[in-house]
């Protein structure tokens, strides 16, 4: 008996390696580890924070000098009005801007994009070192702070959820329908009617299209979001699903069974989602994820639903993805010409 | 001539395959393929059905170059060994998603429902019926567009004594009706009951083509197939 169990287990083992099951078992565990460190080591070096200030307001000597002393700490910028500040910080050009307070002789307004935020987080704690520094313990220079993005934290939250469905339908169900499709060879089946190569790739793109849009609204009626530029929010969506559905059959294509698809779309699905979710968190993640398709479709996302973005503001996110979603289409269409593990 | 293979050849990694083949075949042949597991003959018919494309070589199907597949595909019907059905679906559904693809009237459906005796399971989910009934699908599906030639991969592989008759009677009745049949087998009396012409394959290379009875009569069938 126990000779069998053994057998049957190294056999179990012999399967999971060879449809690369045992990656994922190497992979996940090293994936988080590396993506934390690049978290939590992200404070300790972090950048200059970038200041605005408004060039024709009035502000407390001593909070002006004690700035201007803290070159290795910001990095100061002078803006003509708050509404051109509001748009740079909007625009990342700056992490916060600083309003003179109203009724207080050395108090300050920070707006910033997001209140929790790294950036917020940190101009508070280097404002209120400064302070001590320079004052002992006194009233906080900073006596408000105000957020740019509107909504509470289910909102807030809400670019990541949508950027997990879009993943989720583009590297896990996509590829693992295409390799099943090719495994129980009813995709040779369906080659030997009329149809051309290029139909079926087109059905595939737009069933994961389908999929997509239907779980974003969904979500999106369940949780009764606004939306901002509705047209802005569309365009992105489908450009995104378009791009995740084309590079989720394009996986599929690599893979000979469901099996090695569903691994091989979930060492895609981590390293898309998590840098990308977590660029809020880490200048060293958010460097990472600039080259990802993901953060491509995040931060568009998130720009619209938080910051009334535009699509018209966002011209190379919304190409960079509909190239990637070419790009992979037209590898799948080689594939498939080839047979390629058919 | 309605179908020439001139040079065909196909090399799988571990060294496998089809070495240069050159046929002919003429409009209502019948046509056994024969040979040791590994010889080549489901290569050879999965390269006619474009399953697999070749190395090299040429096949030509009523003149028209197999590399033309959307333009061949109403010629040529494939039933594989095993049938590549969607296991989920009803009987029905997997043949009207072909005949949608190969734009041919639902009526057919109902034609094919009733030719091959599956009008009782028109309903029924293909992931529960007996595996002849799922090959009786497949060879319905394969006939949806009528198609002039017909290759049957080992088309008797696994099923009992009277569904084995059954495909009999039915690849009989298709070649009686003109059509052109080429099939893959590795049992005697399948030659001996079916084909009007053998074409035996070792390791890859044609080794004998000609009618059954001098395919029984030759020094490859004793060497190859007699112990």
């Amino acid at each position: 008996m126990m000779k069998n169990i053994i057998t049957l287990t190294l056999n179990d083992l012999a399967i999971a390696f060879k449809n690369k099951t045992i990656f994922l078992i190497i992979f996940i565990p090293l994936f988080v580890f590396f993506s934390l460190k690049l978290v939590d080591s992200a404070p300790t070096d972090i950048k200059k924070v970038k200041i605005g200030l408004i060039q024709d307001a009035v502000y407390a000597p001593v909070i002006l000098q004690t700035i201007a002393s803290a070159d290795g700490v910001f990095t100061l910028s002078r803006v003509s009005s708050e509404e051109e500040g509001k748009s740079w910080v909007k625009e990342k050009r700056l992490d916060g801007l600083l309003l003179p307070a109203e009724n207080q002789e050395k108090g300050l307004i920070l707006i910033v994009l997001e209140k929790g935020s790294l950036q917020a987080l940190s101009i508070i704690e280097t404002f209120s070192a400064l302070q001590n520094l320079v004052e002992g313990k006194n009233i906080n220079w900073i006596a408000d702070i105000q957020s740019l993005q509107q909504g509470g934290i289910q909102k807030q939250t809400l670019p990541t959820w949508i950027l997990m469905l879009v993943l989720l339908v583009g590297f896990i169900i996509m590829p693992a329908q295409v390799a099943e499709e090719k495994e129980k060879k009813l995709l040779i089946a369906l080659l030997q009617t009329p149809m051309r190569e290029v139909e079926w790739l087109i059905a595939k793109v737009l069933s994961g299209m389908i999929l997509i849009l239907t779980a974003v609204i969904i979500l999106q009626v369940m949780c009764n979001f606004e939306t901002g530029s509705i047209l802005s929010y569309i365009a992105f969506i489908l450009v995104g699903s378009f791009c995740f559905s084309s590079y989720g059959i394009f996986l599929g294509f690599l893979c000979r069974n469901q099996a090695s698809a569903r691994t091989l779309g979930v060492l895609f699905y981590l390293p898309h989602l998590i840098p990308s979710a977590l660029s809020d968190f880490s200048q060293k993640l958010t460097s990472i994820a600039t080259f990802l398709p993901s953060y491509q479709l995040y931060e568009p996302i998130k720009n619209i639903l938080l910051n009334d973005g535009h699509i018209s503001n966002l011209p190379l996110e919304w190409i960079s993805l509909l190239c990637v979603g070419l790009l992979t289409f037209l590898f799948s269409y080689l594939l498939m010409k080839r047979r390629w593990l058919m | 001539m309605l179908i020439k293979v001139h040079n065909l050849t196909k090399v799988y990694d571990e060294g496998r395959g089809l070495q240069p083949i050159n046929l002919t075949v003429e409009k209502g042949e019948l046509i056994a393929v024969i040979g040791h597991n590994g010889a080549g003959k489901s290569t050879l018919l999965k390269m006619l059905a474009s399953w697999h494309l070749p190395d090299s070589g040429q096949v030509v199907v009523d003149g028209i170059d197999l590399k033309n597949r959307v333009a061949v595909s109403r010629k040529i019907g494939f039933v594989p060994e095993v049938p590549n059905l969607f296991e989920f679906f009803s009987v029905e559904y997997n043949l009207k998603i072909f005949a949608r693809l190969f734009q041919v009237p639902f009526l057919r459906i109902e034609e094919i429902l009733q030719e091959f005796d599956l009008l009782n399971f028109r309903k029924n989910r293909v992931q529960i019926l007996s595996k002849g009934l799922r090959q009786r699908v497949s060879i319905g599906r394969t006939l949806l567009a009528d198609p002039p030639i017909l290759l049957f991969d080992e088309p008797t592989s696994g099923l009992d004594f009277d569904m084995t008759k059954e495909i009999y009677r039915m690849i009989k009745a298709f070649h009686a009706a003109g059509k052109t049949i080429i099939f893959t087998s590795h049992r005697p009396e399948e030659i001996k009951t079916l084909a009007t012409r053998v074409i035996m394959l070792h390791q890859g290379n044609l080794v004998f083509d000609g009618p059954p009875r001098e395919y029984f009569q030759s020094e490859v069938y004793e060497k190859l197939c007699l112990l």
